[in-house]
């Protein structure tokens, strides 16, 4: 599973796209300004590869959509924008932390072997460890099942790897013009 | 899907043993460390999730470096030299 060339291609093009959606105002902006325009259109250049299939894309788009909506819905408009920006997403999972741990401890209390124990850290270990993927994968929180979730882990990532390659690449070639 | 050793509740499934090997193996392909190491059924589930977030962060962080250097870049270049012409056409 590895980011394709024709995936860095799409997410350049997208990324243009967005740019130039931008570019008008681009003279006359802050260092920071232009920052976050270049970073949400990455994001929605980034998102918009996946048309709306997987649950990371979307939750990212109507984040970005938050903080510039104009920009989301131009990039958009070929992919059906609003569809993308009001698809309802799985309601949000409330764990009720207290409950579970008043259940576990009793639990805890008729297992008393040693490999019972380690075994029962072992996995609560995991449950933690999970539910900090949660907080770093887009929409995250709204999976609760943990299967969906590594899925959905896995194409993030790579969607991300092309991201960070196409922008270094970008970026160096462009320091290098500056250098010469 | 054999789910004998791990115990499966109405609405959030556990992920079971299989499914987490089948995981470590796609997540070693994409992680930097964990394919380094030769061990390779000990590497425990909950050190491969930590790298997994560890990772994402750091892409996260990446992204962000790039586009803060991408705007110092187009901040410094002058608007009407060749260099300004070079880096439009790689933008847009």
């Amino acid at each position: 599973m590895q980011p394709t060339s024709s995936m860095n291609e799409e997410f350049l093009k997208k990324w243009q796209m967005g740019l130039q959606i931008f570019h008008p105002s681009i003279d006359n902006t802050s260092v920071h300004e232009r920052k976050k325009a270049i970073k949400l259109s990455a994001d929605v250049a980034m998102a918009s590869l996946r048309k709306g299939t997987t649950c990371w894309s979307r939750a990212l788009i109507e984040k970005t959509a938050t903080e510039d909506n104009f920009l989301v819905r131009q990039m958009l408009s070929g992919i059906k924008a609003e569809a993308l920006i009001n698809k309802k997403l799985p309601k949000r999972t409330v764990c009720h932390r207290k409950i579970v741990r008043r259940s576990k401890k009793i639990l805890r209390r008729k297992s008393k072997s040693a490999s019972e124990e380690a075994a029962a850290k072992a996995k609560r270990l995991v449950k933690r460890r999970t539910q900090g993927l949660r907080n770093v994968v887009p929409g995250g929180e709204l999976m609760s099942n943990d299967v969906l979730l590594l899925q959905e882990t896995l194409d993030y990532i790579v969607s991300l790897q092309t991201q960070v390659n196409v922008m270094r690449s970008i970026v160096d070639a462009a320091e290098a013009e500056i250098e010469r | 899907m054999s789910n004998r050793r791990s115990r499966q509740s109405s609405s959030a499934p556990r992920i079971s043993d299989d499914q987490m090997i089948d995981l470590v193996t796609k997540l070693r392909q994409i992680l930097p460390e964990i394919g380094q190491r030769r061990r390779s059924d000990k590497v425990s589930a909950s050190k491969v999730l930590q790298e997994t977030c560890n990772y994402i962060r750091n892409l996260n962080r990446e992204v962000d470096n790039l586009s803060e250097r991408l705007s110092q870049l187009l901040e410094s270049v002058d608007e009407d030299s060749p260099e300004a012409a070079v880096i439009r056409s790689l933008l847009m």
